[in-house]
């Protein structure tokens, strides 16, 4: 999906949501409708510019039912994730759908992922939201009166200060273009012209010291081009990078936010996930090794049923496929042997495949992830198992 | 193997007390099971996947999503609250003042029940809000009461409809205006239903919903009704498992007040996604059979989709669509699975050969268009839940076991430390301030040790040092009573033909001195195969055989089925089946052949040992259903009937059933056939007839006084022409919240055998207590639960507690006490054997014999 999806005009069936306004009691006739629908096309322009850019830290201001929040937090590269808004009610809500499922227990990210929610306003200074890569006003602005969008350029753009913002708000031009509107929500205080918003926008780039880029999405139907996107965008971007780091320690610590929510997520660099996946690849990277070691020892036996295995272009095969390198960096590793009826795999070996290798740069961290719970042979240089296992009977 | 070996090896789901099984290593815990039986990993939820066993809890699928609110787990309730408010006592004028007994040793006791706090005065009020104009979305509903200033600040439960609050609002009608982010006022109609009092049902509902809010705030993860710590795993590599440590807890009126319960539980999750259990079963199989095993295996399971956390059943793998195929969005367009996966999870999927699961979504509410499939990439899907060949695995059983089992010290200092977490936790203790709740003391209480039972041999009585294992101390004692078995067949292959004969050396050895005649056999030798085994017992099986023994050489499901089914339907004859392993144990040979001797003797209609019963006259009896393993709509009920008043003979019937619900529909014709049977060896009826009935779910109370007492009143008047005889029934269930600890030297232990509670822990509306009649010798006891619900014996409290403990000492196949009554245990082996292995009813002719043993 593209930030710049198609708008399609479509006759109103019993419609309820056709952008952020209220239409129930308005005569049936034409509206635009988009689709996706536009609050999925600007969450979804937030993420494509997330995964461009990957930020480490990110915050949501007026982040509402935190939906934005849920579709960002599966990005890998996000290690800090903040909402903030002024419905704690909202927040509390809501915000427990943030908290880690089962599967990011059972496959846990690479990194590190905090979720807190904080109840507050964007025009207050929290010093908990400084040194953000990248902090987004979805639909935001025009929710504040005067004398908070006054204020809000110098708590967002001078103090919180982060090397990337992204503000939407509707764009007013559009209006017409909906049947009598005019504002789309009755807690709108404004709605900007293209003219507008990049006047207030420039101006504020230029006081404090960002560029700016102006876009939108929700295109407009084809004949009203001119009106422009449905909403508009400006991406503000920090002059001179993160330069502002230094100032951010010296910031004494000012905590007017209450923290409504906060979670942590497993992850890699947790001890105790680490070894839990580890251990996990390392046995069955064993498992699949002795399984396949076993048919080879039958036949030498002269026990095992030699079934022809012609049918190898009709039948699945799948496990993981390997590159030529890799195929050739396993080929050259030490091979599993076995002593009597033990199994054994070098830790070498397993240190050869690419699942392992991502999790383990040398043998001796693989040892000490997998010594508690793996046996391992007397000098520790390969994992042991038993050759034939009770369950092979079973199949 | 023996029959009970089976039972066990097939995973100790449902008989959860001593192992007997024939040839256990010394080690192999008998308090495994115990511990097991409360631990998540035996139990048969939906999402563990091992439903065949009739179950008391069904989690749904849907309780894995995390994302459904809090009011609608509180409705997964209410079958236990409609349990709790019918009250059976009332009608029962013999306990309506007092149900307590008396004998026996006072012992102090600990449990794992809380005092719950609050003002003398607390009520909960509950209102009903309507809007205006009406919302359909109850998530908008929601939304719209909580941000509303008025009840911001407020302790509140809201479903979209009820709102319960611990204080009362000013008017009886509130009217709230909030307006919805598209700017439409709403009207909100708040008002005043019902004040309530803490005791009252729909208020305990309320406590636990409160509770569970609380557990989650103490980043538990919440499972069904349970609680996790999913950030202290435990592993079983070996088996690809994890379990994650948490609790059971729930609110409820106990016999004078409010407690609240935790107990330990474990989460057994598995760390295989599909694709890793194809590419092992792939390596396993070779190409030629694999897609048709991998089908079978997989087929049916549940899985989990990690990247939303919701739960599939696998209904079709499609092996002929890839990752890089494309399919049909809703929205019409066309993208392939991997784009698609990662554009809205951010997934790569690495191995693009893999097929396609395909699971049949259930149909929305107001959606014609007919069945979606949903099309699943097995690299994303988690297996849930053991299979069936899992809790058949005993290695993979025991190592979960070893895991999951605490010590009452180590069950004491869990519960320790979520209490402290719940009242350190400031948001949790905010919460249930807000309710004007606090936490209080754990519960202490009296219960009382009845005095040992003596066992009655033939010509001994002896008073066993342990009541846990008497083994010993009959070991020279004579049975009661026993055939002689002189025409008898060895079913046994080449290769076990040596084990068969040092076997039968040592069988005819203890046999002796047990007072059971052991003749040569006759010995066949068959291929090992199933079917050479079944061709030969057909071929030398005549009337005059009186057992068959089959020497099976692995542990394959259809050496046993195929033999039992032949010998319980086609041909009644008792059979023994024993796995050559088994016999092949060094220095067991002579403690294997006892048990098995002690086996035979009952399957031929002997008498191994009985306890002295004080009430003359009176037929015991046991029932116990079970889902069929084959059929899953079809419900075995197994019964069984003492028929003498010793209470060392049985008579059993088992019926098989067409229907949905638990509940025995064929009572009638078994108690007439007991009763029958009874007459035929007595000349007369009994006077006293005490039901105990397990596998009772939740929920299901109402229907068993209602439709099950009243169909055995019937079947009782109509087969006696006088109407003194009289009738008991008593629900038995093994699984319960409480626990209790004995403290001694600052430590706790489990209680003595022989703990009765009936008091404080037992539940006001009901003539009900607990007993403890097993040991669990490293893990912790759980006690098993009696309700009698029906009682026209009018026995004392007291004698009816004790009768049941002597009933406990009466099952043939385990020299000691279990942990229910021997008839529950005797319909469970059968129910068992039939739901597994023979799948019609066994017949008649063995009714006489405890041949399922």
């Amino acid at each position: 999906m593209e930030a710049t999806a198609r708008t399609k005009t479509e006759a109103l069936a019993p419609c309820n949501s056709v952008v952020d306004g209220n239409f129930e009691e308005v005569p049936r006739e034409t509206v635009i409708k988009f689709k996706p629908p536009l609050y999925r096309q600007r969450y979804q322009f937030v993420k494509n510019l997330v995964e461009q850019h990957e930020p480490k830290k990110v915050a949501d201001l007026g982040c509402g039912d935190t939906s934005l929040l849920r579709l960002l937090k599966v990005n890998p590269c996000i290690e800090f994730l903040v909402g903030v808004d002024i419905n704690e009610d909202k927040l509390r809500w809501r915000g427990d759908t943030l908290a880690p499922l089962m599967g990011d227990y059972l496959k846990p990210r690479d990194l590190n992922l905090t979720i807190t929610l904080y109840h507050g306003s964007v025009v207050e200074r929290d010093s908990r939201l400084l040194g953000f890569d990248l902090i987004t006003c979805i639909e935001l602005i025009e929710h504040l009166d005067s004398g908070d969008l006054a204020r809000f350029p110098e708590v967002v753009f001078g103090y919180l200060s982060p090397s990337m913002i992204v503000i939407s708000t509707p764009n007013s031009e559009f209006n017409p273009l909906f049947p009598s509107v005019t504002l789309r929500d009755s807690d709108h205080k404004f709605e900007w012209t293209r003219m507008e918003f990049q006047t207030w926008a420039l101006y504020v780039a230029n006081r404090y010291d960002y560029s700016v880029e102006f876009t939108g999405v929700g295109e407009p139907p084809a004949g009203a081009e001119n009106v422009g996107y449905c909403t508009q965008i400006g991406i503000f971007r920090k002059n001179g990078g993160k330069a502002m780091e230094s100032c951010v320690s010296e910031q004494h610590d000012q905590h007017v936010y209450k923290a409504v929510f906060t979670t942590s997520y497993p992850s890699l660099q947790q001890e105790r996930f680490f070894k839990l996946v580890l251990v996990n690849e390392v046995s069955q990277q064993v498992e699949s090794l002795r399984v396949s070691h076993l048919p080879r020892q039958k036949k030498q036996d002269g026990e095992w049923d030699d079934t022809p295995k012609d049918s190898q272009a009709s039948s699945p095969c799948f496990g993981p496929v390997f590159t030529e390198v890799e195929k050739a960096k396993i080929e050259n590793s030490p091979k599993p042997f076995c002593v009597g009826d033990k199994f054994f795999v070098p830790l070498q070996r397993l240190l050869a495949y690419p699942k392992l290798n991502r999790l383990c740069a040398n043998e001796e961290m693989m040892r000490s992830g997998i010594a508690d719970s793996i046996p391992l042979s007397s000098d520790g240089s390969a994992v042991v198992a038993d050759l034939r296992d009770y369950s092979d009977e079973q199949f | 193997m023996s029959g009970r070996a089976r039972a066990r090896a097939r995973g100790i789901a449902h008989s959860s007390f001593r192992a007997t099984e024939v040839g256990r290593t010394q080690d192999s815990s008998l308090p495994t099971s115990v511990d097991l039986s409360n631990s998540e990993a035996t139990s048969s939820s939906g999402f563990m996947g091992t439903s065949r066993i009739s179950t008391n809890h069904k989690y749904g699928i849907s309780s894995c999503d995390a994302g459904s609110t809090f009011m609608e787990r509180g409705v997964k309730n209410k079958q236990d609250f409609m349990d709790l408010d019918i009250s059976t006592r009332e009608k029962l004028a013999h306990v309506r003042d007092c149900k307590t007994g008396s004998s026996g040793i006072p012992v102090k006791l600990v449990t794992n029940l809380f005092n719950l706090d609050f003002p003398q005065d607390w009520q909960l009020y509950q209102y009903h809000v309507t809007y205006l104009p009406d919302l359909a979305s109850r998530r908008l509903r929601i939304a719209l009461l909580y941000s509303h200033s008025k009840l911001s600040d407020k302790a509140k439960a809201f479903d979209g409809a009820m709102l319960f609050l611990s204080q009362k609002l000013e008017e009886k009608v509130t009217e709230l205006s909030s307006e919805t982010q598209r700017g439409e006022t709403v009207k909100m109609t708040i008002t005043l239903k019902r004040e309530l009092p803490s005791s009252s049902p729909i208020c305990i509902q309320v406590f636990n919903i409160i509770f569970r809010k609380i557990l989650k705030k103490l980043s538990m993860y919440q499972i069904g009704r349970n609680f996790y710590n999913p950030s202290e795993p435990m592993e079983i590599p070996q088996h690809k498992l994890s379990l994650w440590p948490g609790f059971a807890i729930s609110v409820s009126y106990f016999e004078s007040k409010l407690l609240f319960g935790a107990d330990v539980s474990y989460k057994v999750l598995r760390n295989e996604t599909v694709l890793e259990f194809m590419t092992a079963l792939c390596h396993r199989t070779g190409l030629s059979c694999f897609t048709q095993t991998c089908e079978k295996q997989l087929i049916g399971l549940i899985v989990l989709t990690r990247y939303n956390n919701r739960t599939y059943r696998i209904d079709d793998i499609d092996w002929s669509v890839r990752p890089t195929h494309t399919f049909q969005k809703r929205d019409g367009t066309e993208i392939t699975y991997v784009d698609y996966y990662k554009q809205q999870y951010d997934i790569i999927i690495s191995d693009l050969n893999q097929p396609i699961l395909v699971s049949l979504l259930k149909k929305k509410r107001n959606d014609d268009s007919g069945a979606w499939l949903a099309h699943l990439i097995p690299e994303l899907c988690f297996l849930t839940g053991l299979t069936e060949q899992a809790t058949s695995d005993f290695q993979l059983m025991k190592a979960v076991a070893e895991k999951t089992r605490l010590t009452p010290l180590g069950r004491q200092q869990r519960l320790a430390r979520l209490v402290d977490n719940l009242q350190r936790n400031t948001n949790a203790r905010f919460e249930l301030e807000t309710w004007g709740l606090h936490f209080g003391s754990q519960i202490s209480l009296t219960g009382r040790v009845v005095p040992s039972e003596k066992i009655l041999m033939q010509d001994h009585i002896c008073q066993p040092v342990s009541a846990a294992d008497w083994s010993k101390d009959i070991r020279t004692c004579k049975s009661l009573s026993a055939q002689s078995l002189n025409t008898w067949l060895i079913l046994c292959s080449d290769r076990t033909e040596y084990v068969a004969n040092s076997f039968l050396n040592c069988l005819r050895k203890v046999g002796d001195s047990m007072g059971f005649n052991v003749d040569y056999p006759k010995i066949i030798k068959v291929q090992e195969n199933p079917a050479a085994f079944v061709r030969a017992v057909q071929h030398h099986v005549d009337p005059d055989v009186q057992l068959v023994m089959c020497i099976l050489p692995s542990n394959q499901k259809t050496y046993y089925d195929s033999i039992k089914k032949y010998l319980t339907l086609d041909c009644p004859v008792p059979s023994q089946c024993v796995l050559a392993r088994t016999l092949n144990k060094q220095g067991m040979m002579m403690s294997i052949a006892t048990k098995i001797a002690m086996q035979m003797t009952c399957k031929l209609g002997g008498e191994l040992w009985a306890v002295e019963i004080p009430l003359k006259s009176l037929m015991v009896v046991g029932i116990d259903v079970c889902k069929d393993a084959l059929s899953k709509d079809v419900m075995v009920v197994g019964c069984v009937a003492s028929v003498n008043p010793g209470i060392t003979r049985w008579f059993s019937r088992c019926i098989l059933q067409r229907t949905t619900t638990d509940v025995a529909d064929c009572l009638k014709v078994f108690m007439t056939g007991a009763l029958n049977k009874w007459y035929k060896y007595n000349h007369d009826l009994p006077a006293r007839i005490i039901v105990y009935r397990a596998g009772v779910g939740d929920g299901q109370l109402k229907t068993l006084i209602e439709y099950e007492v009243p169909q055995l009143l019937i079947s009782v008047a109509e087969s006696s022409s006088n109407a003194s005889l009289r009738l008991s029934v008593i629900v038995v269930r093994k699984k319960c919240m409480p626990r209790f600890f004995t403290e001694m030297n600052r430590t706790v232990q489990n209680p003595p055998l022989g703990t009765i509670v009936d008091s404080e822990a037992t539940r006001h509306k009901w003539y009900d207590f607990y007993l403890i009649s097993q040991v669990a010798g490293r893990g912790t006891v759980s006690p098993t639960y009696y309700n009698v619900i029906y009682d026209d014996n009018s026995l004392k409290p007291d004698h009816m507690q004790r009768l049941t403990f002597k009933l406990c000492h009466l099952y043939y196949n385990w020299p000691g006490l279990i942990s229910v009554p021997a008839p529950c245990q005797y319909a469970h082996k059968l129910t068992f054997l039939v739901a597994q292995s023979i799948h019609k009813e066994p017949s008649l002719e063995l009714a006489n014999f405890l041949f399922y043993l």
